[in-house]
Formats: structure tokens, C-alpha cells, sequence
């Protein structure tokens, strides 16, 4: 994995962001943000569906391989586990 | 594993030369008739809460046509000139059903061969088959509750949620703000076990066990000591959905608490959280992981564990678990693919909003 391209999965995830949300603001949000509770809040309809597209676009199925699913700490957390895998 | 039949949660059907008897584009001035027979089942499922979709190469004003004539309550309208196993992807995405809760009516063989290739666990039937439908276990639940009857006309309910819901800029949580929602969290009654049990058996998404409880289960933890079940309501500015969601809490008095690790610890289990799909984006299981961390803080518990069935499709439900803090120790999946989550009582729990009323 090379920086640059988990840079390039962090900055495609924030649009799915954006879009599943309805949240424009989230194209600008840094790497270190927490998804769930008090950074974006994230609730488990929109992390299924950040899923659903990861798995559709990356072909990584995060919840299979990731038993807690700790990749969904941050953008930079996801974009790294992704960034790993294709 | 039982020999059972998966329980049929929504038909999918077809219009022309299926509901009509006819075709609605070629027929001029006055459109087909309904098909009687057909009608009539329409109506019987949706009195079990079995969900009636249409799905269909015509335009929308063909599915109002059909409203206005069956009276019936559709859940999902798919009406356009695409492939009718994506109209069938489309509505179980919609309806956050899985493609063996399914079933598809339609006259023509290729639409049933081309949906049958693309979701083979969908049940696809001719209108002869429909017609008999009501008779077959599939589409017999065995317990109707009144949230069943109920459950076309809060799909209808839905979809325009959902239509308010694209239109509305904010987040998801201000939205749930935004549309009155209320949730309130109470301590279950007998009444509500047959309706519990149907949770058991209709939640697969948003369900930690991944099987039924029986209604005598449930009765015997309503009554054990220190055992505390617990039923969540929800509604909004667009309808009521009553009961949605529940769980079982055990060891609130201490009795089954101590880690091995350290014997003084009082811990808190939840055998069971589940919560209906319609519920899902809309803050209520949030809400109640927030409320049950509270409630074994307030009986002296250190510790919440949740253990979960951990499968493809309760995804959204191992998201709410994360997202409330619990995690399981890594590589501890057992054999039975069951996992136990948990979280430390100390520190900072997960945030309660004000919607919320706690009995």
C-alpha cells in the first residue's frame, strides 16, 4: 500500500460520505474524525450502506474480515484497511 | 436447522394479465378489469402483514389505476421499462428485505426465469400459483399481531418519509428531530409476547440472537428474578409504529455477575436485542443500547455483553454494537458463529437524546 493511494480511497470515501448523509460538509472532513458517536455520527443505516458501496466499488467486505469492525474508527482508519486489501 | 419454509414478508406483483385481466397500455379508453380472485388474496395477505409491491413495464399512472382499483395498499411501486429483476433488487433494498422473504407474481415465463436466475431464493410463482398462495405455510405466519395488519399502511407511511428524508438537507439525526420522532423504552408485559416472539422470527438485520424465543422463553425471563425484558415503541409526525423492538437483560441483580477474571464484578447480559427493520436510520436501537448501558450502571453492573450471531446479514446490528462501544475480543468467534461484545460501564456512556422516554 502507498500513501497516495489510501489518500485517493480517503477522499473517494468522504463523497459516499456525503452522499449517504446528505452531508456536503463531509467532503472536507479530516482523516482523523471519528465515523460513529460524537465525530460524524455515523448510525448503523449509514454505516450498512458505506459498507454496501465499499464492498460494490472495492470488492472488500469489511464486515467479514473485521470482527469489530475498529476499520470504522475514522476515514483514515477505513481508507487504510481498504488501501491493504486492493 | 428446521425443515420450514422461510416465511414470505412481501409478493412482488405483476400488472398486466396478472391483477388485470388484460393488458392496461392496449386496452383504449377503458382500462382491464382486476382479476377478482387475485384481489381477493391481495387483501388476505396484507391482513396476515404480508406486504403487496408492484412491479411492472408501464407507466406509474398503471399502478395508480390499480391502487384506485383493488384498494389495496402497496409497500413498493416499481413501474418503468428496465429489467424486472432490478425493479426486484430495488424493492428488497427498499424494503430492507432479504430476497427469501420474497415472493414474485407473473404471468410471462421470461420474467419469471430472468428473476429466478437473479435471486434464486426469491419464490416465483405464476398467477395460478398466486391464486392458491394463501393455502401454503409460506404465506401463513402463525402468530397476526395488530402491528401485522397494520404493517402495509406503515410501509405506505414510509415511503413518504422517505420522500421527505431526500428532500431534507440536514443530517440523519437532526432529520429524526426534524419529524417529531419519539421512542419510549418499557418494561414489557404478557400481552406483548406474542408480538415479541414475531420480532424474534421477522428481525434478522437488526437482531443479536439469530433465532426465535419462544413465547414461554420470554415468559420465563419476564418472570425470573433479576432477568428484565424490556419493549421500545416509535413513532413520528407521519405515523405510529408501535412496538418495534425489545431485549432481554439478565443478572440485574448481581446474581449472575463475576467475570472469571475478576469474581467481584457485576456483569450484565443481553441475550437477545432485536429491533424491526422499519426502525433502522431512525435512531431506536441506538437509543436503546444507550438505555440499557444506563440500566446496568444503575444496578451496580461494571460491565455490558452482548453476545451476537455474527453473519452477513446482521451487519447494521454489529454496527450498532461498535458504534455504542462494544467490542469483542478479537478472534474469539466460536464455532456456532456467536461472538461476545462488551463494554466497560466506566467513563462515558453512549449519548440518550431527549426523544427518548424511559417507563
Amino acid at each position: 500500500m502507498s500513501a497516495g493511494q489510501s489518500a485517493a480511497v480517503a477522499d473517494q470515501l468522504r463523497a459516499l460520505l456525503a452522499e449517504i448523509t446528505g452531508r456536503p460538509d463531509l467532503l472536507s472532513v479530516p482523516d482523523e474524525v471519528a465515523l460513529f458517536g460524537a465525530g460524524i455520527g455515523l448510525d448503523s443505516l449509514g454505516g450498512t450502506l458505506l459498507l454496501r458501496q465499499v464492498q460494490r466499488r472495492y470488492g472488500v467486505d469489511v464486515a467479514a474480515e473485521d470482527l469489530n469492525l475498529d476499520s470504522l474508527e475514522t476515514l483514515g482508519t477505513l481508507a487504510a484497511f481498504i488501501a491493504d486489501r486492493i | 436447522m428446521t425443515s420450514e419454509p422461510a416465511v414470505i414478508k412481501c409478493v412482488i406483483w405483476d400488472i398486466d394479465n396478472t391483477l388485470l385481466h388484460g393488458v392496461y397500455l392496449e386496452s383504449g379508453e377503458r382500462p382491464p378489469e382486476a382479476d377478482p380472485q387475485l384481489v381477493a388474496v391481495l387483501h388476505e395477505l396484507a391482513g396476515r402483514g404480508i406486504l403487496n409491491a408492484l412491479a411492472s413495464r408501464n407507466p406509474p399512472a398503471a399502478a395508480d389505476y390499480v391502487q384506485k382499483l383493488t384498494g389495496a395498499d402497496f409497500a413498493a411501486i416499481e413501474c418503468g421499462w428496465g429489467s424486472k429483476a432490478d425493479a426486484v433488487g430495488r424493492i428488497a433494498a427498499g424494503l430492507s428485505l432479504a430476497p427469501d422473504a420474497l415472493a414474485f407474481v407473473d404471468d410471462d415465463m421470461i420474467e419469471r426465469a430472468e428473476v429466478a436466475a437473479a435471486f434464486p431464493d426469491v419464490l416465483v410463482l405464476t398467477p395460478e400459483d398466486a391464486a392458491e398462495a394463501p393455502d401454503w405455510p409460506q404465506f401463513s405466519p402463525a402468530v397476526i399481531t395488530a402491528e401485522a395488519r397494520r404493517r402495509g399502511q406503515m410501509y405506505a407511511e414510509r415511503r413518504r418519509r422517505q420522500a421527505e428524508a431526500a428532500a431534507f438537507g440536514g443530517s440523519r439525526d437532526e432529520f429524526v428531530r426534524h419529524v417529531g420522532t419519539r421512542v419510549t423504552i418499557a418494561p414489557a408485559e404478557p400481552a406483548d409476547l406474542p408480538r415479541l416472539h414475531e420480532l424474534s422470527v421477522r428481525t434478522h438485520q437488526l437482531n443479536s440472537a439469530g433465532e426465535p424465543v419462544s413465547q414461554d422463553e420470554l415468559a420465563r425471563h419476564l418472570a425470573a428474578p433479576g432477568d428484565a425484558v424490556v419493549q421500545v415503541t416509535l413513532a413520528d409526525d407521519f405515523g405510529d409504529d408501535g412496538l418495534v423492538g425489545a431485549a432481554i437483560s439478565t443478572g440485574n441483580d448481581g446474581s449472575r455477575g463475576s467475570v472469571e477474571s475478576v469474581p467481584a464484578m457485576i456483569v450484565v447480559t443481553v441475550p437477545l436485542i432485536m429491533m424491526s427493520c422499519r426502525a433502522l436510520g431512525r435512531g431506536a436501537l441506538d437509543a436503546l443500547l444507550a438505555w440499557l448501558c444506563r440500566a446496568a450502571v444503575a444496578s451496580g453492573a461494571a460491565e455490558l455483553q452482548i453476545p451476537c450471531l455474527v453473519s452477513e446479514r446482521n451487519v447494521p446490528m454489529r454496527l450498532a454494537l461498535a458504534a455504542a462501544g462494544l467490542r469483542a475480543e478479537p478472534g474469539s468467534l466460536a464455532a456456532d458463529g456467536r461472538a461476545t461484545f462488551s463494554r466497560s460501564l466506566t467513563g462515558e456512556l453512549p449519548a440518550l437524546p431527549d426523544w427518548v422516554s424511559a417507563g
